[in-house]
């Protein structure tokens, strides 16, 4: 199947109900992940570089884009990391009659170390 | 009151259009009912499946504003937005023309399901309550709504697994234990919410993947 076909049916959420909205966020923050992991191995390459553009490429995160990227990325990993719990504990068939609340669990348990975590980067950045 | 009905139509030469038909109807009819009205009276071509008109045959499954459901049992006025009914067909399969899927790949699976199989959902039948709906109608809404249905041709779906769920007693065939069978389900239980007999087919596969974990289903060859 192409890739268009995929995503679209991977990530469409019109119509879908809270569980599959939940599939699609745990998908796109794992993909997201994924080219994280990509940019950060070509960020530390830039040691190769010496030491004045490795230290240029950490100066662009050091202010507001760092917040904002830093963020971004805590939100990601907290989401499939609780989203993952959950999805781990149903896929094994356990909890199933109380799967949405699980899911609901997850979701305020993000909602909270998301806010949690950006606080901290705030402060950090400071 | 004036409905406006898009229909998305699909025809085996390979054109894909939307037809729009302006439509009279009651709110508390079914689509099906305005479907059938626009295919006797506004285009005789259109085409698409039913039988039953009462959400117990699942020949009527499509895709309305969006969502997989029973066009029988689907009241028009509870759908409609703005007055405008999209209706596709069933996503996940080959469409054959217009509303009309060739549903084989969920059917040409049961080969797969034991003749006992269908036998002890039988027996079953005799300790319920007479009750409407009891058991899968094999629609096709859960492959539909399925994402890994609609993405990984070779899965067999939620409605054969969750068959093969409720009614394996200690065996069963080594393709349901494999990447194709319940190792393929995600967990977005799209088929449970969508299933309009309430078989739920993601629980059914999450039980029978427990089971093969403890080592209480054996897996044949």
């Amino acid at each position: 199947m192409e890739l268009v076909g995929v995503l679209k049916s991977w990530f469409r959420v019109r119509g879908r109900s809270f569980e599959h909205f939940s599939f699609s966020v745990r998908r796109l923050t794992g993909v997201v992940m994924a080219l994280y992991l990509l940019l950060h191995l070509i960020d530390i390459s830039t040691l190769v570089l010496g030491k004045e553009a490795y230290d240029a490429l950490l100066g662009l995160f050091g202010g507001r884009l760092g917040l904002v990227a830093d963020s971004l990325l805590w939100s990601a990993l907290v989401l499939h990391g609780t989203l993952g719990v959950y999805s781990a504990i149903v896929e094994l068939g356990y909890m199933l009659e109380h799967r949405r609340l699980l899911l609901i669990l997850a979701w305020a348990l993000a909602v909270v170390l998301i806010a949690v975590g950006v606080w901290v980067i705030a402060c950090a950045l400071a | 009151m004036k409905y406006r009905l898009v229909v998305r139509r699909v025809k085996a030469t390979g054109g894909r259009r939307f037809d729009v038909f302006e439509v009279e109807a009651e709110p508390d009819e079914s689509v099906l009912d305005v479907v059938e009205r626009v295919s006797l009276q506004g285009d005789r071509t259109l085409t698409f499946e039913h039988a039953c008109h009462h959400g117990v045959c699942g020949a009527c499954g499509m895709v309305i504003n969006g969502v997989e459901r029973l066009a029988c049992i689907t009241r028009i006025g509870e759908v409609a937005r703005g007055g405008v009914v999209v209706v596709e067909p069933l996503r996940g399969f080959r469409v054959v023309s217009d509303l009309a899927v060739d549903k084989s790949r969920m059917f040409g699976k049961y080969r797969l399901v034991t003749p006992t199989t269908l036998e002890k959902l039988d027996s079953r039948l005799d300790r319920v309550e007479f009750e409407k709906l009891y058991d899968c109608t094999e629609c096709g809404i859960c492959y539909s709504a399925c994402p890994i249905a609609n993405t990984f041709k070779d899965y067999l779906g939620p409605s054969l697994l969750a068959i093969v769920s409720r009614s394996a007693e200690g065996r069963v065939p080594a393709v349901i234990d494999s990447r194709a069978g319940v190792w393929a389900c995600h967990a977005a239980f799209e088929c449970s919410v969508r299933c309009p007999v309430d078989f739920k087919p993601g629980e059914s596969i999450m039980r029978l993947r427990r089971r093969l974990l403890k080592g209480e289903v054996e897996v044949e060859g």
